[in-house]
């Protein structure tokens, strides 16, 4: 189960890379790729009412 | 008296079994990957599946997947070494029931199953006037005899087909094969998205099982799709058993397809790889194994890592980096300090490799990271 999702950003600060997830209380990086399945399970818990934090690099 | 002369008029083609060939007449004919049940990447067994809708890899490619949100049933998938004697396999996949459930609820769902990209598919043709007819074998045992149901899904199109198969005898091994009918109806994507989703049924709720089993392709009704299907769920006394599963364009179920370790390991790693031993599971010990790169800390402090996979993915993989049982996080050793660190940017992310950069706390010139990576792509 999804509890966690934060946005994760490139090298310049600016260019969004993809999401830091929490998953069954393990982190992992997820993809921008819609064939991924964690980026599917990402954009259906935000569908469902989930809150991307977003912090990006100063 | 000696035959002189054979022709191929001689033989019709169903008595030309495998066995009778003095070579493997199709080689890579199983659709299925690790049907024989002998690579389990994430570890051997996981316990107290049921608790929500997730899936759950436990053995490679095989998916466990309930209705947990309607049912108090709970399971133990594994990897088991209780096989068909004679066969040639060593593994087997047991689902185990540890809580039980004996009055589902309309909408629960339990089952095993595969997903298989469309572009694996291509030459069953289906879709077309020359539709394959495919064929599914398997082996099965379980104290919990009566009828199942085996479903092929065709995940482009909303089709499926669904055949009973019956566990005739408690606790024995039983080869089952079934064989579909070709589809003339639906093309299959030629990408790389679940074209096909194998179910092995284990219980089903009358939302499942209320209609008529759809034994020939139909447009997806889920009251067609489970009829019949017995409870595997209604005792903890009950368990399920499959290895040597294959599916195969034709009528007929040749012999199981045995793989050598090497190229069964590199099938499952298109979906997802590990740096651990091959009998580590993910998590659980840092070496051996682990990566160690050593580099200079840029200009940010960041120390990268920059890697190709062992096989191409699938797709982009999700990444999860490990120092020890922790995941998340790296560990660093530079002059005058150590420690762990997160991942402060990624980027080059592709279906062969990766760019992680991690902060080590200074611009220093001689830095080693030290980690575990699960690359994850799976369908």
């Amino acid at each position: 189960m999804i509890t966690k999702v934060e946005k994760t950003y490139n090298m310049d600060g600016v260019t969004f890379s993809g999401y830091r997830i929490t998953k069954n209380n393990i982190i992992s990086l997820v993809p921008l790729d819609e064939a991924n399945t964690d980026y599917q399970a990402i954009q259906q818990w935000i569908a469902d009412g989930g809150t991307v934090i977003d912090n990006p690099p100063e | 008296m000696a035959i002189s002369k054979v022709t191929t008029a001689s033989i019709t083609d169903a008595d030309i079994t495998t066995a009778k060939l003095a070579y493997d007449a199709a080689p890579f004919r199983n659709i299925i990957i690790n049907g024989d049940m002998s690579i389990a990447q994430r570890g051997t067994s996981t316990s107290g599946l049921g608790s929500d809708g997730a899936t759950t890899y436990v053995l490679d490619r095989f998916k466990f997947q309930v209705n947990g949100s309607v049912s108090t049933a709970r399971y133990t998938v594994s990897q088991d070494t209780d096989v068909p004697t004679g066969q040639g396999f060593v593994k087997s996949s047991k689902i185990d029931v540890t809580t039980a459930d004996a009055s589902l609820n309309s909408a629960y769902y339990s089952f095993y199953r595969q997903e298989i990209e469309g572009q694996n598919l291509q030459y069953l043709k289906k879709g077309t006037a020359n539709a394959e007819s495919i064929t599914m074998s398997f082996w099965v045992k379980s104290n919990k005899t009566g009828t199942y149901i085996c479903e092929i899904d065709d995940n482009d199109n909303s089709r499926n087909i669904n055949k009973s198969y019956t566990i005739n005898s408690a606790d024995t091994w039983e080869k089952k094969t079934i064989t579909f009918a070709g589809d003339t109806t639906g093309t299959l994507d030629n990408d790389n998205g679940s074209s096909f989703r194998i179910f092995w049924w284990l219980a089903a709720g009358t939302d499942f099982t209320s209609g008529t089993l759809a034994t020939d392709w139909e447009s997806t009704v889920n009251a067609n799709r489970a009829v019949g299907q017995v409870n595997l769920a209604d005792s903890t006394a009950n368990e399920w058993y499959i290895t040597g599963v294959q599916l195969e364009a034709g009528e007929v179920a040749s012999d199981f397809e045995f793989l050598p370790i090497d190229v069964n390991l590199q099938r499952c790693e298109r979906y997802y790889e590990k740096t651990y031993n091959l009998s580590v599971a993910p998590g659980t010990s840092s070496d051996p194994g682990n990566r160690r790169d050593a580099q200079s800390s840029d200009g940010a402090s960041n120390a990268v890592a920059v890697r190709n996979y062992k096989v191409r993915k699938r797709a982009t993989a999700t990444l999860t980096f490990y120092t020890g049982t922790t995941s998340g996080s790296v560990s660093y050793e530079r002059s005058g300090a150590s420690g762990t660190s997160t991942v402060n940017a990624w980027s080059k992310n592709g279906e062969n490799g990766y760019a992680a950069y991690f902060g080590v706390g200074a611009s220093w010139s001689g830095v080693h990271i030290e980690y575990h990576l699960i690359a994850d792509a799976e369908l």
